[in-house]
């Protein structure tokens, strides 16, 4: 059976990336680099370093590609992270103008204040037309200026100084300044939601000798904080306009930023429009006149609607549509984003009074006894790579032998179930919660087979509404979990999903939804968010990765395989094609965020 | 007069009960307040707006001033905003309800236009051959379920030929007769079919038994011609069962197009409900629910005025009590 829609998409999708501060990228990368970001100076012309995305026909790697190669389509393999690299391909001259609709998966997000939003990977897209970042990655897999003109830390990375790009302005004319970046991220320290990420910060004040400079304090050493800026902490929304709709819900849903594109128009579940801002900062950005996102949820769907002509675009974890547009790549050329992407896993509630998930030897019997080779290649068509942690093959901390199993070992599952039975009499039950999305039925019915396989006396499966799903996830109000995420560049950018600082009551919203408190992993954290050393990073990511495999936090499936498909006509999709400013070279091929583009490259043939 | 005077009695009784209950009814939902407060802002909302969503939702009232404060953000149009969205709903519903209609009015127009040339031809030869062939096709398509007749539709005229857009949007007439003919066809179709087909039967059945009344035959002898007698003398006897279920259908289409909303990625009023539903959009579905109840006894009270005109014997019945 080969079923479309979306994996754990869904769930995921909704859920993973959900609040997506973050995360974007990041990390240790082979050299020490400061992890002062002051613009730097490199060849703009230069290859994007580090980048795993290769030029169809160019990839022969492990999985290999399969289909026709030709035109603009660029393939991203999951090979190890010393791949080669390429840029973004050349597709010629950028012409100006045109109207693009992107069909997107889901609706995650309004309010659109960056402190608000609870963010998915539609969300992020959307978000990008209207906001910059302060920061953005660059080829060399560093955080650079992008709204911000220079972000710079004292000795001790205690505090940083955050300079505003001189002369911007927001798209109500409002000027950015220090007093909008100090703005934007009290905003943030006061989110219920991205509050967690700002936990360590003191202070966020303009500086007394420079009005665009804002004064960011910590409690502690925090080296990777600009990694954290490039994501939805780092968005910077008017304060005119953030100050308006603080008494009137109804401009909450009309974002005003600095970015590419000007609001035009927005309906929940329906679209989000959004128009060329003349007077964008970066030129020659945007290329494009208008551009739209519909929502259509449906995996398949979406896949006709860009067939028949409905959008120009859109993008896909389906296994079947991916499979599809690799073999028609002539008439949709595509492009696949895998560069440090996501996870999809089983997330355990790890500390919940009662539960048997708060024995090493139930969650790590739940690994064993999963067949994910084979929902793989049923569910999937076999397009993702297994997972075996939570670092993809990009991403620093990967090791390509953990420790975790990646088939199923029933006899080691039942042996350990088993052992828990003879100290814990009693029935042994767990619910496992999914979405309402078909495919993730599906899933969830393998698992619930395996897992009664070995040994658990019955497991529940609880359908929950991908609205709710989220919800459900912050609340702690789960056992057993699919879920997507931890993405990104430098491993600080996972600190909210895993540190116990995160890990709040059951009841309470909080970004560690498997309510993980574990010191060994804390300690981890807490070191390499303080380090800025790449060697000792990537020592500790790795060791995070081992700790994972040791513990049995999470249940590993695949790492997930973004498309964007899209008419011939569409140029300009990787990330690689983003120039940032102050001759810092290109932004990171892959963009930074599962499954995103920059929305300023993309540009249509006349 | 009397007679619409107890009828306009009768619409009131019903609006201010579902007014009544619907007003009610957000107090009755399991963890109504914690579903509205995860659902505000994903959650992420601070404790003074937690207090003032749950306030202008007045669910800490009594029964009589909640429907007091209901009746009155209804009748003076300030719903607010959806929880989830941040739209307004007054914005919201009515976006949805000119997709529902339009649908409605072009699927009811096409139903029409189909069922009641057919039903006068197949009842005039009643057990001919065109009557056995259209009423086979009416079992076909009332057995056709919209579910599949809207994907296979989408795959010989999107998917296969190209001719039209797999998903449709509410693209304006006046902007674009043909960009709007595009992109309503199909749902329209989808919509329309088994409509026509219960009112080519009901039609059908009605002038069947309308064609063998003493006028009728009377007609004939006069020497009337064929049409005058159909058209002029037996179809306007016949239509009550047909105008019934239309109005029905009135109803139903509005807030009952689900299926087809969603297959065409049209966001008309049924799958506005049906999503705030999920997405525990209380007070949206709250104003749906009222604004289609509204239609519904609006329509029935017009549908029962309209009898009058249909048939003589009515008006002069009701004139006699």
């Amino acid at each position: 059976m080969r079923t479309t829609s979306s994996k754990r998409r869904t769930a995921t999708l909704l859920g993973a990336a959900v609040v997506s501060f973050a995360l974007i990228a990041g990390a240790c990368s082979s050299d020490a680099k400061p992890a002062a970001v002051k613009a730097t100076t490199t060849d703009a012309a230069e290859p994007a370093a580090g980048s795993d995305t290769t030029v169809a026909g160019a990839a022969e790697t492990d999985p290999p590609v399969t289909g026709d190669t030709t035109g603009d389509t660029t393939v991203t393999d999951t090979a190890p992270p010393d791949t080669a690299v390429v840029g973004p391909p050349d597709e010629g001259t950028p012409t100006p103008g045109g109207d693009l609709v992107m069909a997107v998966e889901g609706e995650t997000s309004s309010p659109w204040r960056p402190a608000e939003m609870v963010c998915a990977i539609s969300c992020h897209q959307i978000a990008r037309t209207v906001y910059d970042p302060l920061m953005l990655p660059g080829s060399d897999e560093q955080p650079h200026p992008y709204l911000a003109s220079a972000m710079e830390p004292n000795a001790d990375f205690t505090v940083w100084k955050i300079t505003a790009r001189d002369g911007v302005k927001f798209h109500d004319g409002t000027p950015f300044d220090g007093a909008a970046i100090v703005d934007n991220l009290n905003r943030g320290r006061k989110s219920i939601l991205v509050g967690t990420v700002f936990k360590s910060v003191t202070d966020v004040s303009v500086d007394p000798a420079d009005p665009m400079v804002a004064v960011v304090t910590v409690s502690k050493p925090w080296a990777a904080l600009p990694f954290t800026l490039m994501g939805q902490p780092g968005y910077m929304a008017s304060p005119t306009w953030l100050a308006a709709s603080d008494t009137d819900d109804a401009l909450k849903a009309k974002p005003v930023g600095t970015g590419p594109f000007v609001f035009v128009d927005y309906k929940p579940s329906e679209y989000f429009k959004a128009k060329k801002n003349p007077d964008y900062w970066n030129q020659p950005y945007p290329y494009l006149d208008n551009i739209e996102f519909r929502v259509i949820a449906d995996g398949l769907t979406r896949r006709d609607a860009l067939k028949t002509g409905s959008v120009d675009m859109l993008h896909t974890t389906n296994g079947e549509v991916i499979t599809e547009f690799r073999d028609t790549a002539d008439l949709f050329p595509s492009t696949e984003i895998t560069f440090k992407g996501e996870t999809s896993y089983t997330m355990f509630h790890v500390t919940q009074e009662g539960s048997p998930l708060l024995d090493k030897r139930i969650r790590c019997a739940l690994a064993f006894a999963s067949d994910w080779p084979t929902v793989n290649e049923t569910v999937n068509a076999g397009v993702f790579q297994l997972a075996n942690g939570p670092f993809s093959p990009t991403q620093t901390g990967y090791l390509a032998d953990n420790g975790f199993p990646l088939e199923q070992d029933m006899a080691k599952a039942q042996e350990l179930v088993a052992a828990y039975k003879a100290e814990n009499p009693g029935a042994l039950t767990l619910a496992l919660a999914t979405t309402n999305d078909e495919t993730n039925l599906v899933l969830a019915n393998f698992q619930k087979q395996w897992y009664e396989e070995a040994g658990i006396d019955s497991v529940t499966i609880d359908q929950i509404d991908q609205g709710q799903f989220i919800v459900t996830a912050l609340l702690g109000n789960f056992q057993v979990f699919g879920w997507r995420n931890h993405g990104g560049l430098d491993l600080d950018q996972q600190y909210v999903w895993w540190h116990s600082s995160s890990s709040l009551p059951v009841g309470e919203l909080a970004l560690n939804f498997g309510r993980i408190k574990d010191p060994k992993l804390d300690a981890l954290l807490d070191a390499n968010r303080a380090s800025n050393d790449a060697a000792e990073k990537k020592q500790i990511a790795e060791d995070v990765n081992t700790l994972f495999a040791t513990e049995c936090y999470n249940s590993w499936s695949w790492w997930t395989v973004w498309m964007v498909a899209h008419t011939p006509k569409v140029h300009g999709i990787d990330g690689g094609n983003l120039v940032l400013p102050d001759d810092a070279g290109n932004a990171i091929s892959g963009s930074g965020i599962a499954g995103t583009f920059y929305p300023q490259t993309i540009w249509m043939d006349s | 007069m009397r007679y619409f005077g107890q009828k306009f009695v009768q619409l009131l009784i019903v609006v201010v009960a579902v007014t009544f209950t619907v007003s009610l009814a957000l107090a009755a939902v399991p963890n109504s307040k914690e579903r509205i407060l995860a659902t505000k802002g994903g959650g992420a909302i601070t404790q003074a707006d937690r207090t003032a969503v749950l306030e202008s939702l007045h669910l800490n009232d009594g029964v009589v001033q909640q429907y007091g404060y209901f009746v009155k953000d209804l009748v003076t149009v300030n719903w607010g905003t959806t929880f989830g969205g941040n739209q307004s709903i007054r914005t919201s519903i009515w976006d949805g309800l000119k997709v529902s209609l339009r649908l409605m009015i072009y699927a009811q127009l096409l139903a029409l236009a189909i069922a009641i040339p057919v039903a006068i031809a197949a009842a005039y030869r009643q057990g001919g051959l065109f009557d056995r062939i259209s009423t086979t096709m009416s079992f076909g398509f009332l057995a056709t379920p919209n579910y599949i007749l809207a994907p296979v539709l989408i795959l010989l005229f999107s998917i296969t030929w190209k001719f039209l857009p797999s998903q449709s949007t509410d693209a304006p007439f006046f902007d674009s007769p043909w960009q709007h003919f595009r992109n309503y066809v199909m749902p329209t179709v989808v919509l329309a079919l088994p409509l026509a087909a219960t009112y080519m039967r009901l039609l059908r059945a009605d002038l069947v038994n309308t064609l063998q009344s003493d006028f009728i035959t009377t007609a004939r002898a006069k020497g009337l011609s064929t049409n005058r007698i159909l058209y002029g003398h037996a179809l306007r006897p016949s239509l009550f069962s047909l105008l019934t279920a239309a109005a029905v259908n009135v109803g139903a289409l509005v807030g009952g197009s689900i299926v087809v909303e969603t297959a065409f990625g049209l966001n008309g009023l049924g799958r506005k409900t049906v999503e705030g539903i999920f997405r525990n959009e209380f007070r949206l579905i709250q104003i749906t629910v009222v604004v289609l109840a509204l239609v519904y006894v609006l329509l029935n009270f017009f549908v029962d005025i309209a009898y009058s005109w249909l048939d003589p014997r009515v008006r002069a019945a009701r004139t006699l009590s």
